[in-house]
């Protein structure tokens, strides 16, 4: 295992507030001095996890999430091979609900049958609502990307030793 | 859902299908032990792809197209620059369309992967899932994921990136990879050689109802080789046809149910037709390589298969020959060709088809003098294949009566799941009309 703090933001930039996993991680990227231990990727399909996150114990991954919060609304949840694993079912209601797309709940469950799956993997969410092709993000969405880079590096901080 | 109506009748209606791309449901009527309604009902929203596409440059269908489709992007790609081409009147050398077959193989690997491991094989093996399927048999689908990767990393070697290759353009690609770079393939593409190997003899263990489909097969037949990126259209009706007469021989059309246009051959006289791997398998089978042709019959298939659900076998046989392909065409590699040609505009149409995983896509332009598209008609592999899903499940249906409501709910979505449905490629058009008064 590495010591860095993996941060992946999942999504896809031209389909509105989809893309703000990609911004928050680049606002992180930015943020981030060289040797700082962390690592910053963008990608959109959370398959790529499985391979992305191989050699890391402690990712933070930042995506879209659709729960019927206000818009902007940050959510924060453990789902790393130390915490218990999701409900049955929750892999068929995430990503684009298809079977090309298979979503991010579906590639961590994924990953903890393989035995594949960081001990430390928290995921923060962003409250979405606009996801057409071809817009940017939402007003609501790009007011809370401060907020959500800062979540982000406190999870990176929870992570550096001393 | 499932009710019974005052009449006696009984109905089975899937909301929302799982495991198949995009959003469709499936509805059954039964009287009296007979089917007599099937419908596979389309709604993910119309994509309007054909509408957009006019106005733009000649330059841009293989971008936009590609667009349409997150798994077979290169399908797109090859069938817009072919129809491009042949509108343009340019013909493209032999390394370019060897590099074009080489990237398609990176396709048809990851979907072909996706689709044996992640999808079909836990309806087999009476998984709910590949998730399920992965705690009991974790070798299994590590080979799937690892043959999923070795196609994403030959299309991200020769394409650019695993999803949307960004180096296609119209009369080739925007750079040649280097030998070196494609050499380097190797080790990987020889793991997923044995691993599609042993991907044959996994699924050939597989039970399989029985089934015949006695539809019309239509596939490509290139000149030589096994069909990919190119050929002239056959079927197993004896015809045969240029890829230009496509639209002579299949129209499509509108029913209330979907969203996606259906399609006929020859106006439908002789019954469904079905495109796809079974019909490339069973009109090209003397083209395979030795390696995947061996494959094939030491898992019992013949020259010809008609049953709908071993085309997982034929799929893991296909899987053989793309990685032997591409193993072939890094092998005779050389640098220094140039990676496109020029594809100058004129007024005229065109035509372009290739073999999508899931069967023939066919694309048809028309030009004005300086390239703007003034029309444009894209046929996906899906939307063709409608109307054969619906005759397997009636069919099927008839014969399972005696299933609960829950297992035969679970066999038709198999039944479904046999043609590897794409349904965000098959809503890319609908006819839309609006009355005002």
């Amino acid at each position: 295992m590495t010591g860095a703090t993996l941060v992946v933001g999942l999504g896809h930039g031209d389909r509105g507030d989809d893309g703000v996993g990609p911004a928050v991680a680049r606002a992180v990227a930015a943020g981030s001095a060289a040797g700082s231990g962390v690592l910053v990727r963008t990608q959109e399909d959370p398959t790529a996890l499985l391979d992305l996150w191989e050699g890391h114990d402690h990712v933070v991954v930042v995506d879209a999430v659709v729960t019927g919060s206000p818009v902007g609304t940050l959510h924060r949840l453990d789902l790393g091979a130390d915490a218990p694993p999701l409900p049955p079912g929750t892999w068929a209601e995430t990503g684009l609900a298809g079977t090309h797309a298979f979503g991010l709940a579906a590639t961590v469950e994924l990953g903890r049958a393989l035995h594949r799956l960081p001990a430390r993997v928290v995921v923060v969410g962003v409250e979405v609502r606009h996801l057409e092709v071809g817009t940017t993000l939402s007003p609501p969405v790009t007011a809370a990307l401060e907020a959500a880079e800062e979540l982000v590096w406190r999870e990176v901080a929870a992570d550096v030793p001393g | 859902m499932n009710h019974k109506l005052t009449d006696g009748g009984h109905v089975m209606h899937v909301g929302t299908l799982a495991r198949v791309e995009g959003e469709g449901a499936m509805h059954i009527e039964m009287r009296d032990g007979r089917v007599t309604d099937v419908q596979l009902r389309i709604y993910e929203p119309p994509r309007f792809y054909e509408g957009f596409l006019r106005g733009r440059a000649w330059t841009e269908p293989p971008d936009i197209t590609a667009r349409i489709c997150g798994i077979c992007p290169v399908a797109y790609q090859m069938s817009a620059c072919w129809a491009i081409e042949d509108a343009c009147g340019v013909s493209v050398p032999e390394a370019i369309r060897q590099l074009r077959r080489l990237l398609y193989c990176g396709e048809w690997i990851e979907s072909h992967a996706l689709h044996v491991y992640l999808l079909h094989a836990p309806d087999f093996l009476g998984y709910d899932g590949a998730i399920e399927l992965a705690a009991d048999h974790p070798a299994v689908v590590e080979t799937g994921l690892r043959l999923k990767k070795a196609g994403n990393q030959l299309m991200t070697v020769v394409g650019g990136r695993s999803i949307h290759p960004i180096n296609v353009r119209v009369g080739g690609f925007h750079r040649m990879p280097r030998v070196s770079e494609l050499r380097a393939l190797r080790p990987v593409l020889e793991q997923a050689l044995e691993d599609a190997l042993a991907t044959v003899r996994l699924v050939s263990g597989f039970d399989f109802p029985d089934m015949e489909q006695p539809y019309e097969y239509v596939a490509l037949r290139p000149e030589v080789g096994y069909p990919i990126e190119e050929g002239r259209v056959v079927t197993s009706g004896s015809h045969d046809f240029e890829v230009r007469d496509f639209p002579a021989h299949i129209d499509e059309f509108q029913v209330p149910h979907s969203h996606a246009l259906h399609a006929r051959l020859d106006g439908g006289a002789r019954g469904p037709y079905v495109v796809g791997p079974l019909a490339r398998y069973t009109l090209n089978h003397d083209r395979l390589g030795d390696l995947a042709r061996n494959a094939a019959s030491e898992a019992g298939l013949g020259p010809v298969c008609r049953n709908p659900f071993r085309s997982i076998i034929v799929r893991a046989v296909e899987l053989v020959e793309a990685v032997a392909e591409a193993l072939r065409i890094i092998d005779g590699w050389s640098d220094g060709s140039a990676p496109s040609v020029a594809v100058p505009p004129r007024a005229g149409e065109g035509y372009g088809a290739s073999e999508a995983p899931r069967g023939i896509l066919f694309h048809r332009y028309v030009l004005d003098e300086d390239g703007t598209i003034l029309d444009a008609q894209i046929v996906p592999p899906t939307s063709q294949n409608q109307a054969g899903i619906e005759a397997d499940l009636k069919a099927l249906v008839e014969t399972w009566t005696d299933l609960d409501d829950h297992a035969l709910q679970h066999r038709c979505e198999h039944a479904i799941r046999n043609y590897d449905p794409c349904i965000s490629c098959a809503t890319h058009f609908l006819d839309l009309t609006v009355g005002r008064s």
